[in-house]
């Protein structure tokens, strides 16, 4: 309990300097944003174009893809806000040696370096993830009893979960091979597939994204449970078990991927002689 | 002539040299670029085959199929980033160091982009495209695009090129009032994936909105040659398109050494 304190103590120090950054540079932290909250405008475009020519995509209608297209934001940019540390892990501060500062203070590691910067910008992506939903729920397309709304917010918990655990076990590998990222982007773009529904693709890309590096379970599945349509286990089932398989591959990642870290860590040499 | 090439030739070997360094990431670096053209296939033909017409926005399924991957040929030529170089020179104070050789900054800059360009052309563009010739005369069952077409298309490349660096050139000049420009560049490039035809055709744009987009740049960056390739223009509007390319080189140049005329009078470097 007392470590816990103490932890929480640390993070609300960090964070406040984080505000005074943001505060010194008003202008970069709006333009930041915007950027990013352009960048999923321009998604959502093309969508309502090509809806002005079909009146339903494999069944789904606009407003049921701007759902799915909005919900997969927030997972993701929740992750993008705290943990984006962890790239600088693949691509930098392995290779020069910068990772000694996290082993010589008496903290967890993984805590330092996440704590060491939040990404301002993800807050675009979360603005513009939480106008879709909200404007999803105000059409009535979204189920909204109290077993599904507690349900939304358990699971873009667990969806942030699985996007932090892919990070961290491909940065992992920068202590065995000392630079990363090219293997963390690959694996991190694949995301952009689960924007849509995932029957589309070919049987292959399909199994990849929920089984192997599972994004369709950060967006597309949990989104179909809340539009209330079921199917994943054949037609009838409610889809609620999507929920718990979300939480589980969440926990199942996350253990695998912080042990591949610990392991990591335990093998990391500094750079120079 | 001849000593202009002598003194800017470099630049671009340079830059293809330096491109060629960086071989172990590279593979995979090809094959994230390929997803969103991946991406929008799988979407598209579900949205093919989620309509009885044959034609959408005026492109058939098939031509949609060369529309995306020869998108993604004409992108890696065209769309060579160079406000990044700028804003990079900008935040480093280099830019002092250019303004004080007897070189022209912009010249300097677009013979490293066509390295670049150069270099994308051959890994792994031209590979993409020849695969994408194969896959449709096999598999799609079309005729093997014409000469004629192939011809026009780069053409139309070259110049979709320089109108492309000169604009890009123009938005770096913004590097200049702000230091960052990282937001802005994520904007660029959502605007100009959006307004070139990288995202969606043009065709599918309301008659209005594609009224005004006849009188901007962005269509003749990358919507033309493609749509030249796909041999979608008649002989008069041909001529119309590739003259409304020419004119756009000129006045995004002029529109450059007006800017930069302005700018390199109020600039000051710190240290050095």
């Amino acid at each position: 309990m007392k470590t816990i304190k103490r932890y929480m103590r640390l993070y609300k120090v960090l964070i406040v300097q984080f505000f005074k950054v943001i505060m010194q540079s008003k202008v970069d932290f709006l333009m930041g944003l915007f950027g990013f909250f352009f960048t999923q405008i321009t998604g959502i475009l093309f969508l309502y174009l090509v809806f002005e020519q079909i009146p339903l995509l494999q069944g789904w209608s606009l407003e049921q893809l701007i759902f799915i297209y909005g919900f997969a934001q927030i997972p993701r940019s929740i992750d993008h806000l705290f943990t984006d540390n962890i790239w600088l892990v693949a691509w930098r501060l392995v290779i020069n040696g910068d990772f000694d500062r996290y082993m010589l203070r008496p903290m967890n590691v993984f805590f330092q370096v996440i704590a060491e910067k939040l990404q301002p910008d993800a807050l675009g992506e979360l603005l513009v993830g939480s106008i879709l939903v909200i404007h999803s729920c105000r059409k009535g397309i979204v189920v909204t009893d109290a077993l599904h709304i507690g349900l939304f917010f358990v699971s873009i918990m667990a969806g942030a979960l699985i996007y932090t655990s892919i990070k961290l076990f491909f940065a992992s590998f920068a202590f065995w091979i000392k630079t990363s990222g090219p293997f963390l982007q690959v694996a991190y773009e694949l995301a952009d597939f689960a924007k849509y529904p995932t029957e589309m693709y070919a049987k292959g890309i399909q199994f990849l994204i929920t089984w192997v590096i599972p994004f369709a379970f950060v967006a597309y599945l949990p989104a179909s449970y809340f539009l209330g349509r079921g199917g994943f286990f054949g037609a009838g089932s409610s889809n609620v078990e999507v929920i718990g398989i979300e939480c589980l591959i969440a926990g199942l990642f996350w253990c695998i991927a912080y042990s591949v870290f610990r392991k990591g860590i335990s093998i990391y040499e500094s750079a120079g002689n | 002539m001849r000593r202009k090439l002598r003194i800017y030739l470099p630049f671009a070997l340079n830059e293809m040299k330096r491109q060629m360094s960086y071989k172990g990431a590279f593979y995979l670096f090809i094959l994230i670029s390929t997803f969103s053209s991946f991406v929008s296939y799988f979407l598209w033909m579900a949205i093919y085959g989620s309509t009885d017409r044959v034609m959408l926005g005026g492109l058939t399924k098939e031509e949609m199929v060369v529309y995306i991957f020869m998108v993604y040929v004409t992108g890696s030529i065209v769309s060579i980033s160079i406000s990044d170089w700028v804003s990079d020179d900008v935040v480093k104070g280099t830019v002092a160091m250019n303004l004080i050789k007897p070189l022209d900054y912009r010249l300097s800059l677009i013979s490293r982009a066509l390295g670049c360009s150069v270099y994308n052309f051959f890994v792994p563009s031209v590979f993409i495209w020849i695969g994408l010739e194969i896959y449709k005369v096999n598999v799609l069952g079309m005729p093997v695009t014409g000469v004629w077409n192939v011809v026009l298309y780069i053409i139309s490349c070259i110049m979709s090129f320089l109108i492309f660096v000169l604009f890009d050139f123009c938005v770096g000049m913004i590097a200049f009032f702000t230091n960052y420009i990282f937001g802005l560049l994520m904007v660029k490039e959502a605007l100009l994936k959006f307004l070139t035809g990288a995202l969606i055709p043009l065709s599918f744009f309301p008659e209005g909105v594609r009224r005004v987009f006849d009188f901007l740049p962005f269509s003749s960056m990358v919507y033309t040659p493609v749509m030249l390739y796909l041999g979608k223009y008649s002989m008069a509007e041909l001529e119309f398109v590739l003259a409304r390319q020419a004119i756009w080189v000129v006045l995004l140049y002029l529109l450059g050494s007006l800017i930069w005329k302005r700018v390199t009078t109020r600039l000051v470097v710190l240290g050095g």
